[in-house]
């Protein structure tokens, strides 16, 4: 009881320190705030859609048919009459969710498995890696729809089959991070001061892999939020009248002579996510390496 | 003809196999270097070369006459082997084809045919009236799983010996009775068998060759590969890459090769409707298997347009499965049909010349114009909703729509799916599957409702009505009426006069549509770009091409 209560009162201020510091080298980057403010804006408008979307997702309106951009329909209308602003912030919703949901879940899964596989070594780490070269192997399309036969369609088991086959990569660049930390000095320090082997992981190796997967992430939200509209459109995603901005995407292409904003708003509203996720994963990257500091 | 892969072309699609995006990638790419290097497309090329660049929708799946059930495939097969008899390319009346001439016994039960002198197979051996026998026993041959084999059903005890009842193949009424001669004896007469002879599967096929590469009822044989394949058509397999091209080549064997103008024909399988009309427009093809529905308005405008639309002998439909409960009583059947506003489907979605259908057979078959009571009435349909025990659509479960991955079906389910809502206030969800799991799930009854397109295999109300007989292998939607049954496959053929004949197609039709398993949607339209260069290629109802008489000419 006692040297749990030391450890915390320890460590705590440490942590938290930490974070502090990044959040005032984040605060100092303009570009990276940029980013988390669109990021905030469009998690906002998300949340707020079904108040002030100004028509429904669904309704259609087939005399009307696709229609530019107007004063009635700010972002223009589709082939079946349905407002386009209403659609896309439908859209993003969905395509937010999918993007952070299933990340959370690769995150999750890869940081703890990497972190165990790294950290142990020896014959624990050959298993645990050749699962995952295992699970490499498999086609992910047959796993995903294997999950889909077995469990059925339903969108939230769409975010944990994306995130189970994104933890693999997540998990290599992990592993390979947390052996290259785990034989340095501070680590021996740690163990030195009788840190269990747990919170070591927790409180040592983790932050300091933090760097790497961060920019991993903000590679796999744009990734899960494509292979979503991939998935949508071969049937074992979401399903009309729903819509993604994937989706949004793959059926403007085609009509993209005849109607460009069909294509283009989703596009931006698209391409300004993945921006800001760039912008702002760099930012964090840099606020919260730890070695960074030093330079 | 089972209205198969092929459906993509017609409407607007958008594949989205990375696979295929590949494979188009390295086309244009291919095109963009021979463009850049000698500013030749390949219809120019072609013109000159009299080389024949056709899309072809998809990559056929089969060669083999008896095997192959789509469109794609029957535009390749056409091309390498022939019928008894073809059509006029305008009137689709029959003509001779490896059949010089033929009579037909006052009973109109007996055809004799008589074989060319000149008929030959592509190798050079002579084609005999024992050919069409052989080929014909083999189409029967249950384990060769041909699915057309009910097209040789007029034939007399050939429905008994395909399902067992008779086990002596000479008891069928096909028989030589010289190498010239070949006479067939039917069951009833049967008004439309000789447009069944230019279906491919009644062709025949080479024994020597087949039997080279297997057993006659084995499917899946090396002998429709180029260079085994032996046919008796105005062309022969040149080359065969898979999901690059096909081309055929003239035959020098052919008993009209003078008349064949055409050296070659390259099938290429651009199941992609939007890169296929950039190919167009950018000189790859002479013809286009379809155009995508926005694409329609601006080639309209055109003032010398390639584009033709033509009408085509086909329904799109919805098939309900009756043994789903909530879908068994027709009132609710009737609501759901009622309220499906088919004018401006067709207006402002398929966008090319559509009509909405009423009824399944297409209006002016054989002079058949099917009456129907159908309309579009969502008072009536809220009515007959709420009679079947859904008011205002209470308790109506939420009901599926599944289709086949295809983008011009989707826009369609989507429209349906805010109709239903809009009018009767009842929940639809839609669900899309590839072709081949779509076909399973709706052979075997699992599905609700599901997306449909038929076909004419022949110009004969038949052919749309003999589908909905009980456990019909295109029925698929678990609805009998033995009534129906017997006006099909007895009264029908029984008949002596053509006006009677219709006369018992519309009763039947009738009682179809009152129990309405089936929603008609609309009459199909065939939508292509041909280039001016290509001649002899006249619009008919069944969009057949005749390759023997297509030529082309060069423009200035």
């Amino acid at each position: 009881m006692h040297e749990g209560n030391i450890q915390s009162s320890e460590t705590e201020p440490v942590s938290s320190s930490l974070w502090r510091d990044a959040w005032i080298k984040l605060s100092k980057n303009r570009l990276a705030l940029f980013g988390l403010f669109i990021l905030l804006t469009l998690i906002l408008v998300s949340l707020l859609t079904p108040i002030i979307a100004p028509y429904g997702y669904e309704e259609q309106n087939l005399a009307l048919g696709a229609t530019a951009p107007s004063s009635t329909h700010l972002l223009g209308t589709d082939i079946f009459g349905r407002d386009m602003l209403t659609r896309i912030m439908y859209g993003g919703r969905v395509s937010l969710m999918v993007g952070f949901v299933a990340t959370s879940v690769a995150l999750v899964i890869g940081i703890t498995w990497g972190a165990i596989a790294g950290f142990f070594g020896g014959r624990l780490d050959a298993i645990m890696m050749r699962i995952v070269d295992a699970l490499y192997a498999l086609p992910f399309m047959i796993f995903i729809i294997l999950l889909m036969v077995v469990f059925g369609r339903n969108i939230y088991l769409l975010f944990l089959a994306i995130g189970a086959v994104e933890w693999l990569t997540m998990a290599r660049i992990v592993r390979s991070q947390v052996m290259s930390i785990r034989n340095q000095e501070f680590i021996e320090a740690a163990y030195s001061i009788g840190l269990s082997r747990w919170l070591i992981i927790k409180k040592h190796i983790i932050p300091n892999t933090i760097g790497p997967v961060i920019v991993y992430t903000t590679l796999t939200i744009p990734s899960v939020m494509l292979l979503e509209a991939f998935l949508s459109f071969l049937g074992l995603g979401i399903q009309p009248p729903q819509s993604s901005w994937g989706l949004l995407i793959n059926y403007g292409v085609e009509t993209m002579e005849e109607y460009p904003w069909l294509l283009i708003f989703p596009g931006i509203a698209l391409s300004l996510t993945l921006f800001a996720l760039n912008f702002l994963g760099d930012g964090l990257r840099d606020a919260l390496d730890p070695r960074a500091s030093k330079d | 003809m089972y209205k198969s892969l092929f459906s993509q072309t017609l409407n607007s699609a958008l594949s989205c196999s990375k696979m295929f995006f590949k494979y188009v990638i390295i086309i244009q790419a291919l095109f963009l270097l021979s463009s850049c290097g000698e500013n030749e497309t390949n219809v120019s090329k072609g013109n000159q070369s009299g080389t024949l660049y056709w899309g072809n929708g998809t990559e056929p799946q089969s060669l083999d006459p008896q095997i192959a059930t789509g469109v794609p495939e029957h535009h390749v097969i056409s091309t390498l082997m022939e019928g008894l008899v073809l059509k006029d390319r305008k009137t689709l009346q029959p003509r001779p084809g490896m059949a010089e001439s033929w009579e037909i016994s006052d009973d109109g039960r007996v055809y004799t045919f008589k074989i060319r002198n000149n008929a030959k197979w592509s190798n050079g051996d002579p084609l005999t009236a024992e050919d069409f026998v052989w080929s014909w026993w083999r189409a029967l041959q249950p384990a060769l799983g041909n699915l057309y084999a009910y097209m040789l059903f007029p034939i007399e005890n050939a429905q008994n010996y395909y399902e067992g009842v008779v086990s002596d193949f000479s008891q069928v009424g096909a028989r030589a009775l010289d190498d010239q001669t070949l006479e067939v004896t039917l069951n009833h007469p049967t008004p439309y068998f000789l447009q069944l002879l230019d279906h491919y599967s009644l062709f025949p096929v080479h024994k020597e060759t087949i039997e080279k590469f297997g057993s006659a009822d084995q499917r899946g044989t090396r002998w429709t590969y180029a260079g085994n394949l032996v046919g008796n058509g105005a062309f022969t397999l040149e080359e065969w890459e898979i999901n690059r091209k096909i081309v055929v080549k003239k035959n020098e064997n052919y008993w009209d090769a003078e008349n064949v103008r055409l050296n070659e024909v390259v099938f290429l399988p651009v199941e992609n409707v939007v890169t296929e009309e950039r190919m167009f427009r950018a000189g790859q093809l002479h013809v286009t298997a379809s155009l995508p529905a926005d694409k329609i308005a601006p080639y309209s405008e055109m003032s010398e347009s390639p584009m033709r639309i033509s009408p085509y002998l086909g329904t799109y439909f919805y098939r309900i499965n009756v043994d789903v409960p909530h879908l068994q009583d027709p009132k609710v059947r009737k609501a759901l049909a009622m309220s499906i506003d088919r004018k401006n489907i067709v207006e402002k979605i398929t966008k090319g010349g559509q009509i909405p259908a009423y009824a399944m057979t297409p209006p002016g078959t054989m002079g058949y114009y099917p009456k129907s009571d159908l309309r579009y009435d969502p008072e009536e349909a809220r009515k007959l909703l709420a009679e079947a025990g859904y008011p205002d659509g209470q308790g109506f479960p939420v009901t599926e729509i599944l289709y086949n991955t295809n983008e011009g079906h989707r826009k369609i389910a989507v429209a349906i799916q805010e109709m239903w809502k809009q009018n009767l206030n009842v929940d639809i969800q839609i669900l899309n599957q590839e072709w081949k799991v779509y076909l399973d799930s709706e052979s075997a009854g699992e599905y609700q409702i599901s997306r449909a397109g038929w076909i004419g295999d022949y110009v004969d109300p038949n052919n749309f009505l003999d589908m909905f007989i009980c456990n019909g292998g295109n029925n698929r939607t678990g609805w009998c009426n033995q009534e129906y049954d017997n006006l099909i496959l007895k009264v029908a053929p029984a008949v002596k006069s053509h006006e009677e004949r219709l006369e018992i197609f519309q009763t039947a039709e009738t009682m179809l549509l009152n129990d309405m398993p089936v929603i008609p949607i609309y009459t199909y339209t065939s939508i292509q770009l041909i280039d001016p260069s290509v001649k002899n290629f006249d619009s008919n109802i069944m969009n057949h091409a005749y390759y023997k008489d297509i030529y082309l000419e060069e423009q200035d």
